[in-house]
C-alpha cells in the first residue's frame, strides 16, 4: 500500500487524504486502481441488482389469521419454520406503540379511554391509525431518521463549527414532505435536481440542501481539496442512502467485494461536479464575468442553502487515484454504476444543466432494482427495529442475507405501484396482523397465560431468539428525541411549534465549556426550549448529552440505524439532571391539579407516562411512596419522577 | 501487575457478570446480544500479543507545542536565523503562507541531561531531569497544516471528523477494570475548549459507551452525577428501590429474559454507587504534602495542570483505561505570534507537573504498565511567523513516550536539519497508534469494527509498530 515518495519517507494514503507536501513520485502505469475489474456474470446476476418483479403472494390454506397480503408471506415462513405466530397485543399496548411508531409521541389518557370503549376496535384502529398518519407529528417524528442518513447539521464541523444560517429550512422541507406524503420519487428528485427542474423561486428549491448537508471545511488551505472531499461525501451518501450500497469505499480503491470500482465512484461523483461547489457569492451576484472570488472560504451573508449547475463550460471529471486530490487518475464521465445497468449501450448525459435529473430520473424508473426495495425496508425497520435486511444501507454482498426476499420484493412493487405513496405504505405495514403482535404474553382477564400459550411463546423464543420470522412482536427502545419529547409531553409542557429556526434550550455549564466560547447562544423566549426535539438547533460538534447518551449519531457519518446501548450516564441524566427534574415537578402539578382521589391521579399519572392504568398492586405501591415522603408536593414529585425513569416509560412493547 | 483496594473489593458474582458484558462505561447489555442485535457491532476483541501497558495518560499538548524549540535541538538553525530556507527544501505547505520568512533559531538553549545525555531545551527543567525515562520519537509527522483536521488526525487517525478515538479503541479493547468509573477519561483545559471539540474524544461509529467522559477536577466530576438539589441520599434510595421493584415487575411479565431490561436495572444500581466513587477520586485532600509539592499543587503557576496530573494518577490506579489531559485553551500552544511568551507560560504549567507525574508513577511502581504520551497535534515551522512566532508543521515533529514497555533514555528517527520534515526513521501518526495499541497488547490490523460495509480501524490501511523503541 505505501509507496515510496522523494526526499521523505512515506506516501501515508489508504482512505486517508494524504497533505503532504513534497512532489510524488510518477505515478506506476501499472496501478491496478487504474484496470477496472470486469464485471462476472455472478455480480450481474445478483439478486438486488434486478428490477423488481411483483412476487405472487402466497395462498395458505386455511388461513383466518392474516389481515394483509404482508402476513401471509410472514405466515408462509412462520410455517416453514414450523413456527405459529402469538396473540396480538393489548389495545392500550398497540395504541402506544402505533402513536410512538408514527409520530414519535405517547397516546393521551382520552385516546387510551377511547380505544379502550370501542366497540369496534378495528375500525376504531383504522381512525387512529389516520389520524395519526396526518398529524403534523408524523412529519416530526419520521423526518429525523432522513436527516440521520443525511448527516443534517445546521452547523459546518471541525475547528470553527460555523453556522449555516439557513440549513433548518432543509430539516422543514422534509417534515413537510413526510406530512403533505410527497411521493417519494418526488423526494428523491427533488433533494438530487429541484434547482434543475423548478424556477429559481419555487420553495421545493430548497431540497437541494440535502446535497449540501454533509459537514464541511471551509478554512482549509487548499479550496480544491476542500471541494473534493465535500463531493466525495456527497457520492458516497448518495450511493449508501439511495442504492443501499457502500461506494465510500471505492473512493480510494475498487469495492473489495461488491463490483463497485474506484471509476465507478468517480462517474457516480462526476453527475455532481456541474454543481457551483461554495460560491464566493450569492447566484445572483455569480454571474459578473468579472468575479474571479470563487475561493473566497466564506460566505458573508447568509443564503440558501440551495445548490445551481456552473454556468461555464461542461467539467471535467477525474478519478482520483487513491482518493487524493492531487493525483488525477484518467478522465471520467457521468454515468451510472456498471453492474445496476443492463443495457448495452451506456446512456450519455447533458454536458452540464439536467445531469443530476437524468441520475435522479433513473433511480425512481419502475425498473430500477434499488431505490424501493432501499427505502420499504428503511421504513419496516422503523417500525419493527430491524429490517427485513438488517444492514439497511447495505445490499451489496457483504450485507445481512433478508429474511423475507419475496415480502421485499411485493412491498416495492406495491410501493412503486401505489405512486412511491409513503402514506399508504406505513398504513398497509401497521394495518398488518404481524404489527399487531404481542411482544409477551398476555394473560387472560382473569391474570392466566394458558398452557398453550405458553407452549407457542416458549418455542417461538426459543427457536428463534432475535425473531427474525418475527412471530411476536420485537420490543423497542424509544429514541433519544422521543424519550425527551415524551417526558416533555407527559409533563404538559411540549410546545407544538412547528417549523424555524433551530432552538438552542441551555445546556449544563460542565457542557457549555467543551465549546468555543458563543457557540451556544441559549434562545431566549424559555417557551421554546420545550420544542420538539426535531427543532433543537443541531451542532455538528456538539449533541444535546440527554440525546447523545440515547445514541443520537454523530452528524459526520450517515446513520442508516441508531445503536441501543445501556449505559449508566442515561440513569444519571433521568435521575439527577435539572430538566428531568423540573419536568417531573410540572408532571407533579398536572396530575395533581384536578380535585380527584389520590387513587384517580395514581391512574392519570400511569397513564399519561406509561399509556395505560396501574393494576391495583401497582397503584398500592405509587401511594405507599406518595405516604412514605415529607409532604403531598414532594410525594407526587418524586412519584412522577420515579415514573419517568422506568423501563416501561423508556420501550414500547 | 498492581493491585488496588478497588479492584481487589470487586467480588465474583460480579467479575463474572462484568465479563459476560461488553464495553466501557457502565456499559450492560451482553457482548453476544449486541453482536447479534447491533447492526454495526462485531464481537468483542482480545488481545493479540503481550500487553506491556494496562493503561495510558495522554498529555494532550493542544495547539502544536514547538518541537525546535524543545525537544529536537538544530545547531543549524540556530547558524541560518535571520536567513530564507535553503531553496534546496523546496516548497512547502504552510497554513500562513510562511513558507518564505526567514528562519528563527531556538529560542532557549539545550542542554544534555541525565545518563542518556539527551538534549532538552531550557524551558522544560523538570521533564529534562526525567530524560532518563523518555522515549523520545523526533520524527512523528501528519497529514493536515489545520488545527481541528491534525487534532482529529491524532485522535482518530482521520483528518476527517467522527471516526472513533485512540482512547475509544482502546476502551473497546479492553474494557474497564473498574465498572464504577469512565474507561476513557478526558479532562480538559478550565479555558475553554479544543480546537475540533467534542469529536476528537468521540467513539465515532463505535457504541456510544466507549466515547471520552469529561471529567472535571472538583465535586462533581461526571455530568448530572450530583443528586438534585432537592433529594437527600436517603430520599433517592427510597426512589431507586421503587423504580426497581418496578423494573422488576416489568421484566418478570416479560418472561425475564430480555438482556437489555435487565442491563437498565443494573445501570440504576451503577448510578447509584458511581455518585459515590467518582467523588472519592476527585478527591484529593488524601495527598501527601510530599506529593502536593512534586506536582507543583501548591504553586500558582503549576496547581490547574498538576491538578489534573494527580487526578490522572489516581484514575489509573483505579484501573481508568485512558487519561487524556489537554494543556491549553482554545489557542493552547499556537504560538503564532511570540514562541517565547507562549511557550515560556504553557512550559512553566506543564513541566513540574509532568515531571511530577512521572516520578510519583515510577515510585509507586506504576510507570511500569502506564504508558505516558506527551504531544500536540504537530510541531511548529523553523521558519518564523511575525518575527517571533512560529507556524503550524505537520512535515516532522517531536512526541515522547514513558514507562508502559517503551525504552528509556532513547531518541528515535530524526528530522532534517532545521526542523522542517521528518526523514530519518519517519514515524506517521498511523504507525504512532500503530506502536501504542501494540504496547496495550493489539494487533493494530486486528482490531476492528465492522461498519458500513468494512472491518473499520484506528490505523485505516495503514500503520507499523516502531519495533525499535519496544523495551
Amino acid at each position: 500500500m505505501k509507496t515510496f515518495r522523494i526526499g521523505v519517507g512515506f506516501l501515508l494514503c489508504g482512505c486517508v487524504i494524504a497533505l503532504a507536501n513534497l512532489a510524488f513520485a510518477t505515478e506506476p502505469a501499472n496501478d491496478p486502481a487504474l484496470t477496472e475489474p470486469p464485471l462476472s456474470d455472478l455480480d450481474r446476476n445478483y439478486w438486488a441488482y434486478q428490477p423488481v418483479v411483483r412476487p405472487a403472494v402466497p395462498e395458505i390454506a386455511g388461513d383466518t389469521w392474516s389481515r394483509t397480503p404482508i402476513d401471509r408471506f410472514l405466515l408462509a415462513k412462520l410455517h416453514e419454520q414450523k413456527l405459529q405466530p402469538v396473540e396480538p397485543a393489548a389495545r392500550l399496548t398497540l395504541l402506544r406503540r402505533v402513536t410512538f411508531g408514527l409520530t414519535g409521541l405517547p397516546p393521551t389518557p382520552a385516546e387510551q379511554r377511547a380505544a379502550e370503549e370501542a366497540s369496534d376496535f378495528d375500525a376504531a384502529y383504522t381512525e387512529i391509525v389516520d389520524r395519526l398518519l396526518t398529524s403534523p407529528a408524523h412529519g416530526e417524528h419520521w423526518a429525523q431518521s432522513w436527516l440521520d442518513l443525511a448527516r443534517f447539521a445546521e452547523t459546518d464541523g471541525f475547528e470553527h463549527d460555523l453556522v449555516r444560517p439557513e440549513a433548518w429550512r432543509y430539516r422543514d422541507w422534509v417534515i413537510n414532505a413526510f406530512n403533505s406524503n410527497l411521493p417519494f420519487d418526488q423526494f428523491v428528485k427533488l433533494q438530487l435536481a429541484a434547482d434543475e427542474q423548478m424556477e429559481a423561486s419555487d420553495p421545493h428549491r430548497i431540497a437541494t440542501g440535502y446535497l449540501l448537508a454533509g459537514p464541511d471545511m471551509p478554512d482549509l488551505n487548499s479550496q480544491e481539496e476542500r471541494r473534493h472531499i465535500f463531493w466525495n461525501g456527497m457520492a458516497s451518501n448518495v450511493g449508501s442512502v439511495f442504492l443501499g450500497l457502500h461506494f465510500e469505499c471505492a473512493e480510494c480503491h475498487h469495492h473489495k467485494v461488491d463490483p463497485i470500482s474506484h471509476h465507478d465512484f468517480y462517474r457516480l461523483r462526476a453527475f455532481f461536479e456541474t454543481i457551483d461547489l461554495f460560491p464566493g457569492k450569492p447566484k445572483s451576484e455569480a454571474n459578473d464575468p468579472d468575479d474571479k472570488s470563487s475561493d473566497a472560504p466564506k460566505r458573508k451573508l447568509p443564503v440558501e442553502r440551495v445548490v445551481w449547475n456552473k454556468t461555464d463550460d461542461t467539467p471535467t471529471s477525474h478519478l482520483w487515484l487513491r482518493g487524493d486530490f492531487r493525483r488525477p487518475g484518467p478522465e471520467v464521465t457521468a454515468q451510472f454504476p456498471r453492474a445496476l445497468v443492463h443495457q448495452e449501450s451506456l446512456p450519455s448525459f447533458p454536458a452540464a444543466h439536467g445531469r443530476r435529473t437524468a441520475l435522479a430520473e433513473w433511480l425512481t424508473h419502475r425498473n430500477h432494482p434499488l431505490t424501493a426495495r432501499v427505502m420499504v425496508n428503511r421504513v419496516w425497520q422503523q417500525h419493527f427495529g430491524v429490517g427485513l435486511k438488517s444492514t439497511s444501507s447495505d445490499f451489496g454482498w457483504q450485507g445481512a442475507d433478508v429474511s423475507h426476499p419475496e415480502l421485499l420484493d411485493w412491498l416495492a412493487a406495491e410501493f412503486m405501484e401505489s405512486g412511491w405513496n409513503l402514506r399508504e405504505l406505513h398504513r398497509l405495514i401497521v394495518a398488518s396482523a404481524v404489527y399487531r403482535l404481542a411482544s409477551y404474553p398476555v394473560p387472560a382477564e382473569d391474570g392466566s397465560i394458558s398452557a398453550e400459550q405458553q407452549q407457542r411463546w416458549h418455542t417461538l423464543t426459543t427457536s428463534d431468539r432475535t425473531n427474525q420470522w418475527l412471530g411476536r412482536f420485537s420490543r423497542q427502545r424509544l429514541s433519544g428525541e422521543a424519550i425527551r419529547d415524551a417526558i416533555l409531553a407527559v409533563s404538559g409542557e411540549l410546545n407544538r411549534k412547528s417549523g424555524g429556526p433551530g432552538v438552542l434550550p441551555p445546556l449544563p455549564p460542565d457542557v457549555a465549556s467543551t465549546l468555543l466560547k458563543g457557540q451556544w447562544p441559549v434562545t431566549k423566549e424559555a417557551g421554546e426550549h420545550t420544542r420538539r426535539s426535531i427543532y433543537l438547533f443541531a451542532r455538528r460538534n456538539l449533541r444535546l448529552p440527554l440525546l447523545e447518551a440515547y445514541d443520537k449519531p454523530d452528524t459526520n457519518l450517515s446513520c442508516s440505524r441508531r445503536n441501543q446501548s445501556t449505559i449508566a450516564p442515561q440513569a444519571l441524566h433521568l435521575l439527577n439532571s435539572e430538566f428531568v427534574r423540573t419536568t417531573a415537578r410540572n408532571f407533579a402539578q398536572r396530575v395533581t391539579e384536578a380535585e380527584l382521589s389520590t387513587d384517580a391521579r395514581v391512574q392519570e399519572a400511569y397513564r399519561l407516562a406509561l399509556g395505560r392504568p396501574p393494576s391495583p398492586p401497582e397503584s398500592a405501591a405509587a401511594e405507599s411512596l406518595l405516604m412514605s415522603q415529607d409532604d403531598a408536593p414532594s410525594g407526587w414529585h418524586n412519584l412522577c419522577h420515579a415514573l419517568l425513569n422506568l423501563n416501561e416509560f423508556l420501550y414500547v412493547d | 501487575m498492581f493491585c488496588s483496594a478497588d479492584r481487589a473489593s470487586t467480588n465474583s458474582s460480579r467479575r463474572h457478570f462484568l465479563t459476560q458484558c461488553g464495553g466501557g462505561f457502565g456499559a450492560l447489555a451482553c457482548a453476544g446480544l449486541l453482536a447479534a442485535e447491533g447492526q454495526s457491532s462485531g464481537s468483542l476483541p482480545r488481545s493479540h500479543v503481550a500487553p506491556r501497558a494496562k493503561q495510558v495518560i495522554y498529555l494532550f499538548m493542544h495547539g502544536g507545542p514547538s518541537h525546535v524549540d524543545l525537544f529536537d535541538p538544530k545547531p543549524t538553525l540556530e547558524q541560518y536565523a535571520g536567513k530564507p530556507l535553503p531553496e534546496s527544501f523546496g516548497p512547502v505547505m504552510t497554513r500562513r503562507k510562511v513558507a518564505t520568512n526567514p528562519l528563527l533559531g531556538p529560542i532557549k538553549p539545550f542542554r544534555k541531561h541525565g545518563e542518556s545525555g539527551i538534549e532538552v531545551s531550557d524551558f522544560l527543567p523538570h521533564i529534562a531531569s526525567q530524560v532518563d525515562d523518555l522515549c523520545i520519537l523526533r520524527s512523528c509527522h501528519g497529514d493536515s497544516v489545520n488545527h481541528p483536521q491534525s487534532v482529529y488526525q491524532m485522535n482518530t487517525g482521520s483528518i476527517l471528523t467522527g471516526r472513533p478515538s485512540l482512547g475509544s479503541w482502546v476502551a473497546y479493547g479492553l474494557g474497564s477494570e473498574n465498572r464504577n468509573l469512565p474507561a476513557f477519561v478526558v479532562m480538559l483545559d478550565q479555558g475553554a475548549g479544543i480546537k475540533g471539540g467534542p469529536p476528537a474524544w468521540g467513539s465515532g461509529y463505535l457504541p456510544a459507551t466507549y466515547q471520552g467522559t469529561t471529567v472535571r477536577s472538583g465535586a462533581t466530576p461526571i455530568l448530572h452525577l450530583d443528586r438534585p438539589a432537592d433529594v437527600t441520599e436517603h430520599r433517592q434510595r427510597e426512589l431507586l428501590d421503587f423504580i426497581n421493584q418496578r423494573n422488576r415487575e416489568h421484566l418478570a411479565l416479560r418472561g425475564g429474559d430480555d438482556s437489555h431490561l435487565a442491563a437498565r436495572i443494573e445501570a440504576y444500581e451503577l448510578a447509584f454507587r458511581m455518585q459515590t466513587e467518582a467523588p472519592a477520586v476527585m478527591d484529593i485532600t488524601q495527598e501527601t504534602a510530599a506529593t502536593r509539592a512534586l506536582y507543583g499543587l501548591d504553586e500558582k503557576e503549576t496547581s490547574e495542570f498538576g491538578t489534573r496530573c494527580v487526578l490522572a494518577r489516581r484514575m489509573v490506579e483505579r484501573g481508568v483505561r485512558f487519561v487524556q489531559l489537554y494543556s491549553g485553551d482554545t489557542v493552547g500552544w499556537d504560538a503564532h505570534e511570540n514562541v517565547l511568551t507562549n511557550h515560556t507560560r504553557l512550559c512553566k504549567a506543564t513541566d513540574k507537573p509532568v515531571a511530577g507525574l512521572l516520578a510519583d508513577l515510577k515510585q509507586r511502581g506504576l510507570l511500569d504498565d502506564t504508558l505516558v504520551i506527551w504531544g500536540g497535534e504537530f510541531g511548529r515551522m523553523p521558519m518564523s511567523e511575525q518575527g517571533k512566532g512560529r507556524d503550524h508543521n505537520p512535515w516532522g515533529y517531536t512526541v515522547w513516550m514513558a514507562g508502559g514497555g517503551v525504552k528509556p533514555g532513547m531518541v528515535y528517527g530524526a528530522t532534517d536539519e532545521v526542523g522542517l520534515r521528518a526523514v530519518e526513521k519517519p514515524v506517521h501518526i498511523h504507525d504512532l497508534h500503530a506502536t501504542i495499541l501494540h504496547l496495550l497488547g493489539f494487533d493494530h490490523t486486528q482490531l476492528t469494527f465492522f461498519h458500513n460495509g468494512r472491518e473499520q480501524r484506528l490505523t485505516e490501511v495503514d500503520g507499523h509498530v516502531v519495533t525499535e523503541i519496544l523495551a
